[in-house]
């Protein structure tokens, strides 16, 4: 079966760019749209296998529409192509589910093999998103939940972590720590999971306090 | 608009209260004038001219000498006139003018266009003229000119200070037009310019040949005007004696070298910072001295506890095992020795590794609190 995939960029230009890319490398590209609002409406009708998401819309925020898929669909793979650097808003991004991450500037090839690994469930790391991700769990060690369920790194964890943040390729990460490249895939997976659910369960947490407070 | 507008109002309307005071005088002390006719006569020169100068100055083009100089010879007129309505023995013991307080109103006129040297300027000629119609200089006398010499100079200082304080106002809401103007640039630019360099990079490196190396320079510009754009405002990087370590580096940021960090910002005491990007720049050097312009690199920026940990990879050759602490022995490790030396005065250290095939690596560790040695010294 052909994997189905939307596109949401503003930039006419790099729409059509990426789409094209897509057809030929053989997947479906069922919708190309150019803002957030129709971005949610149509990805909740037609629900694509993989949505190329670009974080700079003009309308809502890249996060308001990962938040908006996520909760239609939890099984939609969202890959974040974005012009904007590693900052806060691609950390963001990851947190509200997306689960790869490519700068714009990424060649065709890049650009190809990381929508198969996120069609495959794989999570797309650069070393920027992976010094994000370790840049979040210190902050997030360093100020600690009342109720002590922060999430952590295992040494493990933070070990493959900072070897993808420097640059090093999985196979060069699997070869010096005696691994396999798919236990490298998966701890790397796993940080991103942790991430994920800390932030799920923050929301609730959060959507909870203040319904608490509205009540009473 | 602004101040004066409001201020030449003020005038208007001050010829006018000041006038009807007059009125009321010439009408109370009727019998006394030894002409009470020409006495009217005056008042309804001085209403005209009220009227008159009330419409002429309230338009800016006509605010200028020819219509300040009427107005004061018209005050004087008015004023000298005084001396064939009025008995000379009542003036010169100190009786009111006719117009009274009205000659004020060309005072305040010339302070208002010309500041405090042309207000007191206008009050002495109407203090002079005022004395010489009187007589004789007493106290009684002078205490006019002494008062209108005061409200000329004064008006005119604080319509300076008022005109001056909303020319910095005017300045300042243009500065702040300017730099929304700025933003919104760097948003359209961030929009447009950069995607379309990213895209000319990224079909460059398909179509390869001469066009891969026009996607190359136009990535590498991508790289340096998303840093120009995205960094913000410079005070942004600085708080107090503190400097954001993870801007700075992100100024070394290109197309081959690639800096990661936190979200947030890492805060490192200026001195220390700054060294410490000295020390990461001459690693940088380094790799691109001996992997050449095709050499790809990595900082990353991490924040323990009590420690920032910058380490520098490159994806060159690497070093065998043993030339490394060789060099070291013989002293020959130019750059690796520069950058120690720099850590150690930071209180940091800095550990070299290099795996043959996987480049070398060079990791720095300084304490959070790392000031410059040198420049802590006393």
């Amino acid at each position: 079966m052909t994997i189905r995939v939307m596109v949401v960029d503003d930039h006419p230009m790099w729409r059509e760019s990426v789409a094209r890319d897509l057809t030929e490398a053989g997947y479906d590209v069922i919708a190309a749209v150019g803002d957030g609002a129709q971005a949610v409406r149509v990805g909740t009708s037609l629900r694509p296998d993989v949505v190329v998401l670009d974080l700079q819309l003009p309308d809502l925020s890249g996060v308001d529409v990962i938040t908006a898929l996520c909760k239609d669909d939890t099984a939609v793979r969202i890959l974040v192509l974005s012009a904007s650097g590693e900052h806060q808003d691609v950390l963001d991004a990851v947190k509200a589910g997306a689960t790869g991450y490519l700068v714009k500037s990424a060649g065709r090839a890049e650009f190809l093999a990381a929508v198969a690994r996120t069609a495959e469930g794989d999570a797309v790391f650069t070393p920027g998103l992976a010094g994000l991700v370790l840049g979040e769990f210190r902050r997030l060690a360093a100020t600690p939940a009342d109720d002590g369920d922060t999430p952590q790194l295992t040494e493990r964890e933070t070990e493959v972590l900072r070897l993808v943040a420097k640059g090093l390729s999985y196979k060069q990460i699997a070869g010096r720590l005696v691994l396999s490249p798919r236990t490298v895939q998966n701890h790397v997976q796993h940080t991103l999971g942790k991430l994920q659910l800390h932030n799920r369960i923050e929301l609730v947490r959060y959507a909870l306090e203040r319904g608490l407070d509205t009540d009473g | 608009m602004g101040l004066e507008v409001p201020l030449w109002r003020a005038v208007a309307v001050f010829r006018f209260a000041s006038l009807a005071y007059a009125a009321a005088l010439l009408a109370t002390g009727y019998r006394t004038y030894t002409n009470p006719l020409l006495g009217v006569a005056v008042l309804v020169a001085m209403l005209v001219w009220s009227v008159f100068a009330s419409i002429a100055y309230a338009a800016p083009r006509r605010r200028r000498w020819p219509l300040l100089i009427a107005d004061m010879l018209v005050t004087l007129g008015c004023l000298s006139a005084s001396s064939w309505v009025i008995s000379h023995d009542r003036l010169q013991g100190g009786a009111a003018t006719l117009p009274m307080a009205w000659v004020a109103g060309a005072v305040l006129a010339w302070a208002i266009a010309g500041g405090r040297r042309w207000g007191a300027l206008a009050a002495l000629l109407v203090g002079a003229v005022d004395v010489s119609l009187r007589g004789a200089v007493t106290t009684a006398t002078l205490n006019g000119t002494v008062l209108l010499l005061l409200a000329g100079f004064s008006i005119g200082y604080l319509v300076r200070l008022g005109v001056e304080a909303e020319q910095k106002l005017q300045r300042a809401t243009e500065m702040e037009a300017a730099t929304r103007e700025r933003e919104r640039l760097a948003r359209d630019i961030h929009d447009s310019v950069l995607q379309v360099l990213a895209l000319v990079q990224r079909r460059g490196a398909e179509l390869g040949g001469q066009a891969a190396d026009l996607g190359r320079l136009a990535g590498e510009q991508e790289a340096v005007l998303r840093s120009l754009v995205g960094t913000g405002a410079p005070e942004l990087r600085q708080d107090g004696d503190r400097c954001d370590l993870k801007a700075l580096l992100g100024r070394h940021a290109s197309a081959s070298v690639t800096v990661s960090g936190p979200a947030t910002p890492v805060w490192l005491p200026c001195p220390g910072a700054t060294e410490l990007t000295a020390a990461v720049a001459s690693a940088l050097d380094n790799v691109r001295q001996h992997g050449g312009p095709r050499a790809r690199a990595w900082v990353l920026i991490e924040e323990e506890l009590t420690e920032i940990v910058v380490t520098v990879r490159d994806d060159g050759p690497g070093i065998p095992a043993g030339r490394l602490t060789e060099a070291a022995q013989a002293g020959r490790l130019g750059v690796a020795q520069s950058i120690q030396g720099r850590l150690r005065d930071l209180g940091g250290s800095v550990t070299i590794t290099s795996t043959p095939g996987e480049g070398t690596e060079v990791e720095m560790r300084v304490p959070t609190t790392a000031q410059h040695k040198a420049k802590v010294r006393p």
